[in-house]
């Protein structure tokens, strides 16, 4: 039994992964303790997702790796996914990224966690009726335990989209742990999260490592990887650039690359300096008076009264839920309010209120070129096409985009062609809704910095909602707290 | 986006698939088949030689003689011609009219969808068949009530789908954005409805023209349709169905030519899902 005590939880050796002739991941090699934890640390494209899909034996069939894999002792090329493939949710798990979207919307949440336990976990003994229903009838009492253990007893009877996204990331966590797998890869799991849902998957993944769990957690959040602790990775183009204990790493990274990536955080960026909050001459470009707004028997807030100034940059919070989205689609004239008024400044065109999206794909025509998307803006309003070319330039966008398809570009490009083409229409009001939270931090950075200096520059008025505190802190002139229980200052 | 890599982001070469190549050229055949051959044949399909009934085929023949003795190559080839375009007809006159009525139910919501929407579903509560028999019954044996009667009964699926689809659409971001920049409905419809609706449109048209053939042979059975002499697909295929053991060949020429209008159909459709 000694001997088997010293196999890893995960050993990977010289693995790649290849499209064609080139590689995209290289030569990675490391190991993981039983109940030991490792986070890779990366942007986008860095080739850490492609990791763990090989690491599981999912990679796109376009795509091959070689080298070894070794998991819980067992041995195998990691070109043989098959081998892999059997032993999911057994041996290996997946918590993929944005799981609520890996729930079936149409099967209730104990009935989704008791399916591992039925097929996966406590299979039936044969294919006899009674038998089958023991299993199924065991499966839903060791769900409910499940769910219960997480304080999610009330949400058993639910459908997926009647909870909250840190609920659905729990079920999600217990249907993918129920057959207990002893590795378990996580994705992203605070993609898209605000502070409080980040602490909550903090504490279930180290619940899962105080079970005994050893556990690989990919982010490009630097909050999440110093936390978990355990030892840390950094990927970049495919290759591991620097490895070593989170703290350590953390605090003295020595790869050009991980200093980067650490100031990106946005609790390391610059405190701005001293604005001068709008000065009286700065025209109001809108006026919001007492406005209130319900969704049927919920109302979202009231009584909100404020003036936006051209040049101004105002953070809108409050808790999720809290209606800041809905809020600045009233600004914008998208919405009507229940009751207040909206009044804009005097001589602005409605195409003077434009909108940031949090997903850039989904705010293009999926089906339509870039270019074509422009031009037909350029020749609807009898604008310059060398002036969004130079707008492009200014935001680093290389034209020869402009010929993909907008799903076709990577979101930190979208993103800034997206500000590029509302910056064109000269805009007196921005209202940007979450627009770098699905950006990873060089390029929520990046996209960030542009947005606040061509807004300035403009002297467009920005209405920024983020869940992040920090970005508040460090872009916003002042902020707007939405809630229910919002009395006007 | 997992897997948001570089090579999943090479842009898409727009190119005509396998697939659907061989569908353009099986369509452009069937078409010149039913266009010229009419031209290049001078037999007359309704010539009756009763010694030659179920005539096997021969070279002056290439496809025999029916149980009546006349020409099968071409009756078949005035049967495509005629049933066809009857069909391309009413079908696009369903599909038009459906597409239009669906853009402006989603567009307006409100009491005008409630309306548009009630009364697609009282049409669809008359069985297809039935309508067209109500209107045939005033004009007997004639062209148009045949015609008008197929596309009354087909429009509702059209409206019902593309309504469906466009409320969805016209609630996205993407729309939201045009709408912010200042486009037009115009625009909306052309750049973000269209695109989207066209794969689904393609198919229920695949369909709704093989049920239009069908149900004129339908409605020839019954005797309101095309009358027998008239070469007709439907009409040929229930004339010929009791002579298939003596002579399966008769039977199986309007049924390949259906079939392989179909194939071309479902062929040239565009893919989806390819990336």
């Amino acid at each position: 039994m000694n001997i088997l005590s010293d196999h890893a939880a995960l050993r990977v050796q010289d693995l790649s992964v290849w499209h064609g002739q080139s590689a995209l991941v290289r030569g990675i090699d490391f190991s993981i303790a039983r109940g030991g934890v490792m986070t890779l640390l990366g942007e986008s494209g860095s080739g850490k997702s492609l990791l763990a899909q090989a690491i599981m034996g999912n990679l796109p069939a376009s795509l091959r790796c070689s080298g070894q894999i070794e998991i819980d002792g067992e041995r195998s090329d990691a070109a043989d996914a098959a081998l892999r493939q059997r032993g999911w949710g057994r041996r290996i798990a997946l918590l993929p990224q944005e799981p609520w979207l890996a729930l079936d919307p149409t099967m209730k949440v104990a009935r989704q966690v008791a399916e591992t336990y039925e097929l996966v976990s406590h299979p039936a003994a044969d294919t006899q009726d009674e038998s089958l229903r023991a299993a199924r009838k065991d499966a839903h009492t060791l769900a409910v335990q499940a769910l219960a253990s997480l304080g999610l007893s009330d949400a058993a009877d639910k459908y997926p989209f009647m909870i909250s996204g840190g609920m659905a990331q729990r079920v999600a966590f217990l249907a993918t742990h129920a057959a207990g797998a002893p590795l378990l890869i996580i994705d992203e799991p605070t993609k898209g999260l605000d502070a409080d849902r980040r602490g909550e998957v903090l504490a279930l993944l180290q619940r899962a490592q105080q079970q005994g769990m050893s556990l690989l957690c990919i982010t490009h959040d630097v909050w999440l990887a110093r936390a978990l602790g355990g030892e840390l990775a950094v990927m970049l183009e495919g290759r591991m650039v620097e490895r070593g204990q989170a703290d350590v790493l953390l605090a003295q990274p020595r790869h050009a690359y991980t200093r980067r990536l650490l100031a990106a955080d946005p609790a390391c960026w610059a405190q701005p300096r001293a604005q001068a909050v709008a000065s009286p001459p700065s025209p109001v470009v809108v006026e919001v008076s007492d406005v209130a707004k319900s969704f049927g028997q919920q109302r979202l807030f009231s009584g909100i009264s404020t003036r936006l100034h051209a040049g101004e940059i105002v953070a809108v919070s409050g808790p999720s839920g809290a209606g800041k989205t809905t809020f600045g689609n009233i600004v914008l004239g998208l919405l009507a309010p229940d009751a207040g008024q909206v009044k804009r400044g005097a001589g602005l065109p409605r195409t003077a209120f434009q909108k940031i999206y949090q997903d850039p794909a989904a705010a293009f025509a999926p089906a339509v070129t870039l270019r074509q998307s422009l031009r037909d803006l350029v020749r609807l309003h009898g604008l310059d096409w060398q002036q969004l070319e130079s707008l492009l330039a200014r935001m680093r966008v290389s034209l020869a985009l402009l010929e993909r398809l907008p799903r076709q570009v990577s979101g930190g490009e979208l993103q800034r062609i997206a500000l590029a083409r509302v910056l064109l229409m000269r805009p007196a009001l921005i209202f940007a809704d979450e627009p770098t939270s699905r950006l990873d931090p060089l390029t929520q950075q990046e996209v960030m910095a542009l947005l606040v200096e061509h807004a300035r520059q403009a002297g467009s008025a920005v209405l920024l909602v983020t869940h992040d505190a920090d970005i508040v802190r460090c872009v916003a002139d002042r902020r707007l707290l939405l809630g229910p229980a919002h009395e006007p200052a | 986006m997992s897997l948001s890599s570089d090579y999943l982001l090479e842009p898409e070469a727009r190119r005509w698939t396998c697939a659907q190549i061989a569908g353009g050229l099986l369509l452009v055949l069937i078409v010149l088949f039913a266009w010229l051959g009419p031209l290049l044949i001078d037999a007359d399909p309704a010539r009756q030689q009763l010694a030659r009934f179920l005539e096997a085929p021969s070279l002056a023949h290439p496809l025999g003689h029916d149980q009546l003795g006349r020409d099968m190559l071409a009756r078949l080839l005035h049967g495509t011609r005629l049933s066809l375009s009857l069909a391309v007809v009413s079908v696009l006159s369903a599909a038009i009219p459906g597409v239009l009525i669906g853009l402006l139910a989603a567009w307006c919501g409100g009491w005008i969808e409630r309306v548009l929407a009630a009364f697609a579903d009282a049409v669809l509560a008359l069985p297809g068949l039935l309508l067209v028999l109500l209107l045939a019954a005033f004009a007997p044996g004639g062209f148009w009530p045949l015609y008008v009667g197929i596309s009354l009964a087909l429009w509702v699926e059209y409206f019902r789908v593309v309504r469906a689809a466009s409320r969805i659409l016209l609630a996205s971001p993407q729309v939201e954005a045009s709408r912010l920049l200042g486009f037009g409905p115009g625009y909306i419809v052309r750049r973000h409805l269209l695109p989207a609706l066209l794969p689904r449109l393609f198919t229920l048209m695949r369909f709704g023209l093989a049920g239009a053939v069908l149900a004129m042979s339908a409605l020839g059975f019954v005797g309101v349709g095309l009358q027998p002499p008239t070469p007709e697909l439907g009409v040929m295929m229930i004339e010929l169905l009791p002579y298939y053991r003596e002579a399966p060949w008769l039977l199986g020429a309007p049924v390949g030519v259906l079939f392989l209008t179909l194939l071309g159909l479902l062929l040239l459709s565009p893919q989806k899902g390819r990336s």
